[in-house]
């Protein structure tokens, strides 16, 4: 659905988008990540079109997006960040004007509206003026301006920025609903939002793709295995026995009233846990805890990102 | 077509929802309000041998109208779409940029009309107290009317120009009323300058001696022809300016 090879932006000073070259196949949800500057929204914009790139080939729906971008632009609902909207118009009014923008027939047009504003929780809000609209609300209104015309891709920049939490789920909810007949690149630096929206992640820094996977192989790879244990036992035997066994690389003891608390780290790439459950049972000592420390798209990401170039500031193009 | 209808009908829908829209109407119906008591008042004074039609399309008050409601009314065209950052939905349709840029300035123009709309009651006014024997001549109205379409025409194309090329409303009413106001006082050159390719060149660029003519009955194709390029170079550069975003 979407493909970029080799995309570079410059602008003016700095370079945005450097190098980056990614597919998204139909039908996926991938999460656009990267701290601020770190290219997103270039690189959004490149595919909707709204700016040319330095170098590079990008297509959307089989369409060059600088050849022909039109057609290119048929195929997706763009959801900007901070979701822009003309704040003296009624909720109707402005999706009926954008399915008209992006080619609906009237009476078609208003099908869609009536049939988007359910599916955003917009109804019974059409006669409000956007600009009274809460930030939520806007939300739906600029998501459900991004679905009017039925696109296969959508490109959200940061849709739950500004939500409260129940709004946050609600969108997310919608999202993944939405993944059924649509493909998704959304952007964010809400890692959470990714782990449980997301397929695949995209993890962009400094303007260059860093990794690119499914959300679990990322977790899984960069993870450092990490048990916490909670035994009755003596600890100096506990911590000789342990360290004898293959899978473990260190162990930290901390006693808990009668217990003792061990966090016990293996080496990457292995998994201790058969290894440690059956010394456990054999050494037959009284277990209260058994505990697997997953690492969290959180760690994967600061891995990924700390370091590395100064931080270019954050690109603000002039038009 | 129907993309540029679609929009059109949104960007005159969004003057009368902003209150700019009321109190440009209102100045202007004053100042032209009292151009036209003024000419009433010269024809009360009997008959005349002159134009008299210039007191409503050629005196300073016309001018000062035009170039006092023209920035305004252009001044928010791409300018606030920039800052809202509305600008980015509405180029990410697909929509050519010279589609938005002719709907925008269809708007506008239709605006402008509409200022006008009321002062044909001017006219009912005068041929219903027309006196017996001497009827109003219809022509210079209407030359006037076409000419006061065609200098504004351009002076919106002008302000649609300087729109594109800010975020800043303030800043892009500025640069389109200096536009106008080199535009105004340049075509007094002709007066100033007495030969020379100077007076020739002003002569056929000026918008005053075009309006002079217009409020006598007069149609100079010169004028016409220069207004419309003009209006067509300005609306070429704004495209461009658009385009230039997308340029490396």
């Amino acid at each position: 659905m979407i493909k970029v090879e080799n995309l570079a932006k410059a602008f003016p000073g700095t370079l945005a988008v450097d190098d980056v070259s990614f597919e998204v196949r139909a039908g996926e949800i991938v999460g656009f990540l990267g701290p601020n500057g770190a290219g997103k929204t270039t690189t959004m914009r490149i595919l909707c079109g709204y700016l040319a790139p330095t170098s590079g080939l990008v297509e959307v729906a089989g369409h060059d997006v600088l050849r022909d971008s039109r057609s290119a632009r048929r195929n997706i609902g763009y959801l900007p960040e901070n979701c822009p909207l003309y704040p003296e118009m009624r909720v109707d009014d402005y999706l009926f004007f954008r399915g008209r923008l992006k080619g609906l027939s009237g009476r078609h047009c208003r099908q869609r509206l009536s049939d988007v504003k359910e599916l955003c929780g917009l109804q019974g809000m059409g006669h409000r003026i956007i600009g009274n609209l809460s930030k939520g609300y806007r939300q739906r209104v600029g998501l459900a301006d991004a679905l009017i015309a039925d696109p296969p891709l959508l490109i959200l920049d940061e849709p739950t920025i500004g939500l409260d939490p129940n709004q946050i789920r609600e969108v997310r909810a919608l999202i993944r609903g939405l993944a059924q007949q649509h493909t998704v690149l959304l952007s964010t630096h809400i890692l959470p939002e990714v782990e449980v929206t997301c397929q695949r992640v995209l993890i962009i820094h400094c303007g260059r793709i860093v990794a690119a996977d499914t959300t679990r192989s990322l977790i899984e790879r960069v993870s450092f295995p990490r048990m916490l244990v909670e035994v009755q036992a003596d600890a100096g035997e506990l911590k000789d026995r342990l360290l004898g066994l293959s899978a473990v690389k260190g162990v930290e003891i901390e006693p808990v009233g009668h217990w003792l608390r061990v966090r016990i780290e293996g080496h990457g790439g292995m998994d201790m846990r058969p290894e440690l459950w059956r010394f456990l049972r054999e050494a037959g000592w009284e277990v209260r805890e058994f505990y697997s420390e997953k690492s969290t798209l959180e760690e994967v990401f600061s891995s990924l990102t700390e370091g590395g170039k100064a931080e270019p500031a954050a690109v603000e193009t002039a038009i | 077509m129907k993309r540029i209808w679609t929009m059109w009908s949104r960007e005159l829908a969004a003057y009368f929802f902003s209150p700019m829209a009321y109190v440009v109407m209102i100045f202007f119906l004053v100042v032209m309000g009292f151009s036209f008591w003024l000419l009433a008042t010269v024809l009360s004074q009997g008959v005349r041998g002159g134009p008299v039609m210039n007191e409503l399309f050629a005196s300073i008050f016309f001018w000062l109208t035009i170039l006092i409601t023209i920035p305004v009314i252009t001044m928010r065209l791409f300018a606030e779409e920039k800052r809202a950052g509305t600008l980015e939905t509405l180029l990410t349709a697909p929509v050519r940029d010279s589609e938005v840029v002719l709907a925008k300035y269809l708007g506008a123009l239709s605006f402008y009309v509409v200022l006008w709309l009321p002062t044909v009651t001017y006219i009912a006014v005068m041929k219903l107290f027309e006196p017996p024997g001497t009827p109003i001549d219809l022509g210079p109205m209407v030359s006037g009317y076409a000419g006061a379409l065609l200098v504004g025409a351009l002076y919106l194309s002008a302000g649609l120009f300087t729109s594109s090329l800010t975020g800043n409303q303030i800043v892009a009413a500025i640069g389109c009323f200096a536009i106008c106001c080199v535009s105004f006082l340049g075509g007094f050159l002709p007066y100033l300058v007495h030969s020379g390719p100077v007076r020739e060149v002003a002569t056929y660029l000026s918008s005053v001696m075009y309006m002079m003519d217009a409020s006598r009955g007069v149609v100079d194709t010169r004028g016409i022809v220069f207004h419309l390029s003009g209006i067509v170079l300005m609306l070429f550069l704004t495209v461009k300016v658009l385009e230039s975003r997308r340029v490396v």
